[in-house]
């Protein structure tokens, strides 16, 4: 019997969008957001809204080369100890090395790819796992930046510094707009250019997809370094949000953005994923965040709100892999 | 009658968008080897799978010695005397062959309270069983990872029958066998069922079940076309049962103008599977790579590819050598590989047939990186009709087609990259008489018209024997022995191959 293969109606395209992860995901967030308004009336409002887009662009920017990553299967722990250290750079050698502030900031940047180049080369090179190295360099780069910065905190810069986090562009929040352009554009990477292709290729079969002839070294060297760029990025653009830059920046957004991740139906044994999920994940916890807290919750109880959240998403969404394997 | 051990009746099965069984029905009787044929996709292993408690039949009767049977899972099956030996081989690499065979069910002893493994008692029960099947050369304790394929088989059979088993399934067991590695499995099936085991054999090599089988059950689109007694039938009335019409030549060859030397290899060396071995294939030409399994054929088309890059040595491609370090390297050079192992190697089985079949042709399907989808869906489409592959639809994940159409999802994607130099490993293992004539036809064709140089390795000395103009022959990593298409044989051939093991087999006979 050669079947023939049936076209999806309209109805088929829809349902498919509606019980993919993306659309659970999407309704678990709408029935939140609901569910908070009525608890305050600070938190659904276009001001507090804005707020919040400006908290999350660093987990946002962050949360993009992590996808990736763990697409392939990877995963890499040292985004945050990266984000230090290129804050400290940036304070440090505009501050004591005297670097004219531009170039400060070219320099923090371009020391966060060159950890992320690090971490790459090792995972490819050495075949180091990514999970142990970036774990080792998770403590050796917050070394570094404590070493450097010598527990001392550089601030008091110029007033055009302040413009990118603490900035307004056209009402809306100047971060939020690089963000929103940063998942359009890498998001439609991952989707339609062969290195997206390449990536689900090796996180779902990695000998394979080198049978193929597919550069594997070369994609995940790509990555990696696209990992410690952004996480760089972020770290400028914390600077700036906050004014001053400490030693201790970003300890402990690895575990938010990798949360944000999984939360996207990002599966952690790789070969699954999307950028349109990750941004709901990020986007979920943050309201989470900031409407429980609004609610009058504590932290910690914030916290295991949260994770019930995570848990359960993942619940719905296993159930629905198995459904659509069977089915 | 009471001779009946396993009976299926009116059984379907529906998977989305194919009805792999359609009231199809099948009889056992205790002590009978009993083949199961068809074309790839008819449903065979389906059909086993239903019996070994894999899938659940929609609907449908399974009786075992006329007590009606449901089994939930593989283990209820295993329980009841039912032992499967699938498709795709199924045992841990890093475990020893005695931990491999007592896997789920271990002896087990008490010592200070505490349950704990005997592993005296394993190793000689292990021991126990591979005597029992005459197979007194293997080291329990080595680990499986090390054996070559067919002591890999025979450690599954050994699983097999570590609990009672009345019933053994083995679903194309000889696929990745060489002759010598087939006798002995032979042997083994012969053996049990003296003993009374009943024994269902799925094979695509006709030659076989006329060996072995007593009786033989055609499948054809999920549907039972009949049963017959082997010795009342022919390979050519079991070819019309199975594709519903006659098929002309199995090894179409078409004699191709030889031209210059696409690929040479001088000298090249990468212990211990491939030394110092200097051949050349010529664009047009087919050159045939016979060999025993173990005899290095495989990792010398890995150096080649760059997957185990050569120590040293030189390949030339078109007169020019090159360095080959990585398989994208050789991709680069025009080099294709259509790899032994399919699951592993060939696909990435949870991707689609569209992303498969443009997987080594990623650039010519793009536009500044971005990927075209609708050029690689007519790819896609393309191989699926020039193949005849079974398949929903080219949206369809690779890891729910037969096993023979992913055979042939690897083959279309190797063609689609449209290589100078293509080297076949195992190229048509698993694949029925029809998609095997088509992939020789096509081998042929692009030999003759476009000069493609094809280097195949392949364990079926007769599609060697048919379809290369040349015969080269490995043995223990080196080159033994060349032959030209007039002056090869059959036996010829297999003595090269096998002269070393048999003499060895010589001398350690009593
Ligand atoms: N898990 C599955 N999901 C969807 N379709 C399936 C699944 N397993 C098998 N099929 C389909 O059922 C049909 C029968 O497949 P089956 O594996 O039984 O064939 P076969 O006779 O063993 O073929 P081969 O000789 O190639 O191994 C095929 O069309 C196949 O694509
Ligand atoms: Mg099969």
């Amino acid at each position: 019997m050669q079947s023939a293969p049936r076209n999806p109606t309209r109805v088929d395209k829809l349902r498919h969008y509606l019980i993919s992860q993306e659309g659970v995901l999407f309704f678990i967030m709408l029935v939140s957001v609901l569910l908070l308004a009525t608890r305050t009336d600070k938190f659904l409002t276009v001001d507090n809204l804005l707020q919040q887009g400006r908290f999350m662009t660093e987990v946002g920017l962050i949360a993009i080369p992590m996808t990736y990553i763990i697409i392939t299967g990877g995963i890499d722990l040292s985004v945050g100890s990266i984000m230090g250290l290129a804050a400290i750079v940036l304070g440090w050698s505009w501050q004591t090395l005297g670097f004219p502030l531009e170039l400060a900031i070219i320099t923090g940047v371009l020391s966060g790819t060159l950890a992320g180049f690090v971490n790459g080369l090792f995972i490819v090179r050495v075949g180091v796992p990514p999970l142990i190295m970036t774990l080792a360099t998770l403590a050796l780069f917050r070394g570094l930046a404590e070493g450097i910065s010598q527990a001392r905190s550089a601030r008091g810069y110029p007033e055009w510094f302040y413009q990118l986090g603490q900035g307004e562009l056209l009402g809306i929040p100047t971060q939020l707009w690089l963000l929103i352009v940063t998942v359009a554009v890498f998001g439609i990477v991952l989707a339609r250019t062969q290195l997206g292709r390449a990536l689900y290729a090796i996180g779902n079969n990695e000998t394979g997809a080198r049978f193929s002839g597919l550069t594997v070294n070369r994609y995940l060297l790509l990555i990696y370094t696209f990992s410690g760029f952004m996480a760089g990025v972020a770290g400028y653009i914390f600077v700036s949000r906050v004014s001053t830059t400490r030693s201790d920046m970003g300890a402990g957004i690895e575990l938010d953005v990798i949360a944000a991740v999984v939360l996207g139906g990002t599966s952690i044994f790789g070969g699954t994923g999307s950028i349109l999920g990750t941004t709901i994940g990020v986007v979920l916890i943050q309201l989470l965040k900031n409407g429980l807290t609004l609610s009058g919750l504590t932290s910690d109880a914030t916290i295991v709100v949260i994770g019930s959240v995570l848990i359960f998403a993942i619940l719905v969404n296993n159930f629905i892999l198995s459904r659509r394997g069977n089915s | 009658m009471s001779d009946m051990l396993l009976r299926m009746q009116g059984i379907n099965k529906n998977f989305p968008g194919v009805q792999a069984l359609k009231n199809a029905h099948f009889e056992v009787r205790r002590g009978e080897v009993h083949a199961l044929i068809g074309e790839n996709g008819a449903g065979k292993s389906t059909m086993i799978k239903i019996v070994s408690g894999v899938y659940q039949p929609d609907s449908g009767d399974i009786q075992i010695a006329g007590q009606a049977a449901h089994f939930g899972n593989p283990r209820e099956a295993h329980l009841a005397g039912i032992a499967t030996i699938y498709q795709e081989l199924g045992l841990y690499p890093e475990l020893s062959v005695a931990e491999n065979i007592f896997m789920g069910h271990a002896p087990m002893k008490t010592r200070l309270g505490l349950r704990t493994i005997d592993w005296e008692r394993m190793e000689s029960g292990a021991e126990d069983l591979l005597a029992e099947l005459n197979i007194h050369d293997l080291d329990v304790g080595a680990k499986v990872g090390a054996l070559n394929v067919g002591n890999r088989q025979r450690v599954e059979i050994a699983k097999a029958l570590s609990l009672d088993a009345q019933i053994l399934i083995m679903d194309e067991p000889t696929a990745a066998l060489t002759e010598s590695d087939v006798e002995q499995l032979f042997s083994i099936v012969r053996l049990l069922r003296q003993r009374g085991v009943s024994i269902i054999y799925i094979s695509h090599r006709l030659n076989e079940i006329f060996d072995l089988a007593d009786r033989v059950t055609v499948l054809r689109d999920g549907e039972t076309i009949g049963t017959q007694q082997v010795a009342d039938t022919s390979e050519a009335e079991l070819i019309r049962m199975m594709v519903g019409r006659k098929i002309e030549t199995l090894f179409p060859k078409q004699m191709a103008q030889i031209g210059a030397v696409a690929l040479e290899l001088r000298n090249l060396h990468r212990p211990p599977l491939t030394r110092d071995i200097s051949l050349s294939v010529r664009a047009g030409e087919i050159v045939g790579l016979a060999g025993l399994v173990g005899s290095g054929r495989s990792e010398t088309a890995q150096v080649i590819f760059g997957v185990l890059p050569a120590d040293s040595g030189e390949i030339i491609i078109n007169g020019a050598p090159v360095t080959i370090n990585k398989p994208s390297e050789a991709v680069a050079q025009g080099i294709g590989y259509v790899p032994e192992d399919r699951g592993r190697q060939g696909l990435i089985r949870e991707m689609t047939i569209r992303e498969n079949t443009s997987m080594a042709v990623l650039e010519s399907v793009s536009r500044y990186t971005f990927i075209n989808r609708a050029q690689e869906q007519s790819l896609a489409s393309q191989s699926i009709e020039q193949l005849s592959i079974r398949a929903t639809g080219t949206e369809q994940t690779t890891n729910k087609l037969s096993g023979g159409n992913q055979q042939k999802v690897v083959v279309s994607k190797w063609l689609a990259s449209k290589p100078k130099v293509l080297i076949m490993d195992e190229p048509t293992r698993g694949i029925d008489v029809g998609a095997k004539a088509e992939i020789h036809r096509l081998m042929s064709r692009l030999a003759a018209e476009q000069g493609l140089a094809i280097l195949m390795i392949s364990s079926e000395l007769p599609e060697i024997l048919a379809m290369s103009d040349r015969i080269l022959v490995m043995r223990e990593g080196r080159l033994v022995g060349e032959f030209s298409r007039d002056e090869a044989t059959q036996e010829a051939v297999a003595h090269a191959m096998m002269s070393e093991a048999a003499r060895q087999a010589a001398s350690a006979a009593p």
